[in-house]
């Protein structure tokens, strides 16, 4: 269990902070602070922004206004202890590469150029599969695992780097349900242990169900807060502008007014 | 009607700008095709890949253009088949084919007579030597392939954005494809005597690429693709003869130079202009978007 | 058979060929295995074009070719990195305009001297009979420095070449470590020019590692058949293209014995390797691969 301090400890920290890919934001006026050990949600209509949100706490993205802290860094010099899981569809299922060698990846920082990764490496990666309930599968080329299969074994890869904060990019899409379950059960273990976790979906049901907090975004921020106090009919109208959408389970549907 | 069999006829200097003017055109059109599907490296490819065609037709006693003709077509098939094995993705099966097809054609050269002065000229052109005949069929598939784009123009423009849309509207996508990879091997060949066929790829790629820099519209893209291939043409040779330096090569030099120079002063995609727009309103997630859509259509 | 492949290498100036042929087909084997897999061939064959003027220019110049060869290969790796990263030209148009305008401009350049098409074919497809001594050992370095890079990076050139936003989110320069593989195929080719020309040399990169992928789903095996293969081929192929020219009369030229051969392993593959992996699926314990619905 996390001490009081590490708990408290600022994991991400983001004031009023814009980011744009040429000139001009994409997003706007985002501001609020992700501590260890918690789990917020990003959500928000396609094109809201959400990517270039994670990618700007990477540094991929350039914030020209306000400013993001990672780990009580700037983004560039936070990177080894920033975990980023893309989608699992963004990658190549014909790459002659073993679910082992993509859990063995989250280590190369770790071991550094030139260096072989070493036995404690090894371990760690087939610890890390083993967390997403595939320890037995790290023979399998990646790209002949069902998608529920590969978004675990990406999630291994950034629990093997042993990262402090875990950006996840969209990971409950069209991923089958004991995928999901395995998931989130191993993110719970993460958040347990001190990570802070970073999570874009549209599920707004999963959200409600694991996250302590949601960033509601379009463009801009609509709302930073408690999932119980945030996630509210009126605040989602408002972020998707009125659009119809459809939850799970017995949650609200909400419809153009 | 007399100075066109003048001009079929007349002097080698005429031949020679004749030729170039008109690969230059069909080039520079079908050129915009050839950006669209991405096929700069393919159009490479054909380039290398019909020269045991060239070889075996010296070898038969036959044209060399018509070998090398139908020599791609076997290529364009051979291409079309690994593209749709696995585990082979289309860039390196391309560039098995080129390699192949390139060394079985160096190996029946030097199996024939060792390495003669022909092949020198197919690789990079011979302009000055251009016969009569070879200009006819150069007008002639010129024609051809002209017409067929003006008469596909519709659906080769859907196939190239939204292949799946094409097959969905009912067309036979496939059949489409291949027909648009004959036309560029057609183009390829015919401008062997031009420029050779390492460099054909270049009047095929530069004139469209310059074009696409000056204009977002497709029909107007084609227009100036053409004028630039042929312009390059005239260009080239003109100052080939005052430096008395290879024609191909120095027609593919004037059309990498007004690529160059268009990269820099063009207004809408050049570096200069660019900088000069500094702020507009804010299109938010768009400019994203933009980047991804023109770049389809780039 | 012995006799096809030993006899012909009891001539010093043979010796030397197959020592320059082995020592390329592990050097093209092993750097080919990255470019199949991040489908680099038209970035590889632009780079065997761009070599060109640097080796007709040092030619003409009277410098040494390698030297040439050598400067060309890097200012054009330098350039095909950048352009391939621009976004206002495909990176198929840019690449394609820069090769042929690079090689324009040797053709110019051969096109000034008397003995222009004599030059220009031992340029594009090399001369391995007349490898000396001073060659072998240029090759010999390159591969040296070569080999140690990819063993070196291997890991970090393979998260790129597999996943570039994770390799970008970890810290790496994604940007440098491509510019350092197409700097290391520019040296493949700058190594290759004398031997096997700058028209071949791009069969040597790609043919065993396409070969090699057709047949194996691990890079490590991959890597291993490929440089094999490359290694096979080139001595098959001077074997081949000696015998048939001393004792049979009929010319083959060595360079292009050796393509053919390694593409008639590749046909071979590609009939082979879909019963290969039956074969280990029916008898194998985990599979290679699997054809689970969902996969790909």
């Amino acid at each position: 269990m996390p001490t009081e301090d590490e708990a408290r400890a600022e994991a991400l920290v983001i004031r009023h902070a814009a980011a744009a890919y040429d000139r001009t934001p994409v997003l706007e006026g985002v501001d609020g602070v992700v501590h260890a050990g918690e789990s917020v949600a990003l959500i928000g209509p396609n094109g809201a922004g959400k990517s270039t949100l994670l990618k700007a706490v990477l540094g991929l993205v350039p914030v020209v206004h306000g400013s993001i802290t990672v780990l009580g860094r700037p983004p560039l010099a936070a990177r080894r202890e920033v975990a980023y899981v893309p989608q699992a569809d963004t990658l190549d299922t014909e790459f002659p590469v073993t679910a082992g060698q993509v859990a063995l990846m989250g280590r190369y920082p770790r071991v550094g150029w030139v260096r072989r990764p070493g036995r404690a490496d090894r371990q760690a990666a087939a610890a890390a599969l083993g967390e997403v309930g595939l320890a037995d599968h790290a023979g399998r080329r990646f790209g002949s695992l069902s998608g529920g299969q590969r978004q675990r074994v990406l999630l291994a890869r950034a629990i093997a780097q042993q990262a402090r904060l875990l950006l996840l990019d969209e990971p409950f899409n069209g991923i089958d349900a004991s995928s999901e379950e395995l998931l989130l059960a191993a993110l719970r273990r993460l958040r347990a242990a001190g990570a802070a976790v970073v999570v874009s979906t549209h599920d707004l049901a999963l959200a409600h169900l694991f996250c302590d907090e949601v960033c509601l975004l379009n463009r801009h921020q609509f709302a930073f807060g408690p999932v119980a106090t945030t996630l509210t009919p009126d605040l989602l109208r408002a972020t998707y502008g009125g659009h119809a959408l459809q939850l799970r389970g017995d949650s609200v549907i909400l419809t153009q007014p | 009607m007399s100075w066109l069999t003048e001009a079929f006829s007349g002097s080698f200097a005429q031949r020679a700008l004749l030729e170039a003017v008109m690969v230059g055109i069909v080039s520079g059109v079908i050129g915009v095709h050839v950006l669209l599907r991405r096929l700069p490296f393919f159009t490479l490819a054909m380039g290398h890949a019909t020269f045991p065609g060239v070889v075996l037709a010296a070898l038969a006693g036959v044209n060399l253009l018509v070998g090398a003709g139908l020599f791609g077509m076997l290529v364009v098939v051979a291409v079309a088949l690994l593209g749709a094995r696995e585990r082979i993705d289309d860039t390196s099966a391309i560039g098995v084919v080129l390699a192949g097809t390139f060394a079985l054609g160096v190996l029946l050269l030097s199996a024939q007579s060792g390495f003669t002065k022909d092949l020198s000229a197919y690789l990079v052109g011979s302009i000055v030597t251009v016969q009569p005949a070879d200009l006819l069929i150069t007008a002639v598939t010129g024609v051809v392939v002209l017409g067929a784009l003006a008469t596909l123009h519709k659906e080769l423009v859907l196939g190239a954005f939204d292949p799946g849309g094409l097959a969905a509207l009912g067309y036979p996508a496939v059949t489409l494809d291949i027909v648009m990879l004959l036309l560029i091997e057609l183009v390829v060949v015919t401008s062997v005597p031009a420029v050779g066929t390492i460099l054909s790829v270049a009047l095929i790629t530069a004139p469209a690429a310059t074009a696409r820099l000056w204009t977002d519209r497709l029909g107007p893209t084609m227009v100036l693709s053409g004028a630039l291939g042929a312009a390059s043409g005239i260009i080239g040779l003109v100052v080939s003869r005052n430096l008395n330096v290879a024609a191909g090569a120095t027609i593919v030099l004037v059309a990498a130079a007004l690529f160059a120079g268009s990269l820099v002063i063009a207004p809408r995609r050049g570096a200069i202009p660019r900088r000069l727009v500094h702020r507009r309103a804010g299109r938010g997630a768009g400019s994203v978007s933009d980047v991804s859509v023109s770049e389809r259509l780039a | 058979m012995t006799h096809l492949l030993i006899e012909p290498f009891e001539v010093a100036f043979m010796q030397r060929a197959l020592l320059a042929v082995l020592i390329l087909g592990v050097l093209a084997g092993a750097v080919g295995v990255f470019v199949v897999l991040r489908r680099l061939a038209f970035v590889g064959d632009a780079l065997t074009h761009t070599v060109f003027p640097g080796v007709v220019i040092a030619f003409l110049i009277g410098q040494s070719i390698f030297f040439g060869a050598l400067a060309a290969a890097l200012l054009s790796a330098l350039l095909l990195t950048t352009l391939t990263s621009t976004r206002r030209v495909t990176p198929d148009a840019g690449l394609a305009i820069l090769l042929t305008s690079f090689f324009a401009v040797g053709v110019v350049l051969v096109s000034r001297v008397q003995s222009y098409t004599a030059d220009l074919s031992a340029f594009l497809f090399g001369r391995i009979l007349a490898v000396d001594r001073a060659v072998l050992i240029q090759t010999l370095v390159v591969a040296a420095i070569v080999l140690t890079t990819l063993v070196a990076l291997r890991k970090e050139l393979l998260l790129r070449a597999f996943d570039p936003e994770g390799a970008t989110a970890m810290g790496y320069r994604v940007d440098v470590l491509d510019l350092v593989l197409n700097v290391l195929v520019a040296l493949v080719v700058v190594a290759a020019v004398k031997a096997v020309g700058t028209v071949l040399v791009i069969a040597l990169i790609i043919v065993p590692a396409a070969t090699a992928r057709l047949l194996v789903d691990r890079v490590a095996s991959m890597t291993a058949i490929s440089c094999g293969l490359g290694a096979l081929a080139g001595w098959l192929g001077l074997a081949i293209s000696y015998d048939v020219s001393i004792q049979r009369g009929v010319r083959l030229a060595s360079g292009a014995t050796i393509v053919v051969v390694l593409v008639a392993c590749f046909i071979f593959a590609l009939a082979v390797g879909p019963g290969r992996r039956a074969l280990a699926r029916r008898f194998g314990g985990p599979p290679a691969t699997s054809s689970t619905p969902g996969a790909g």
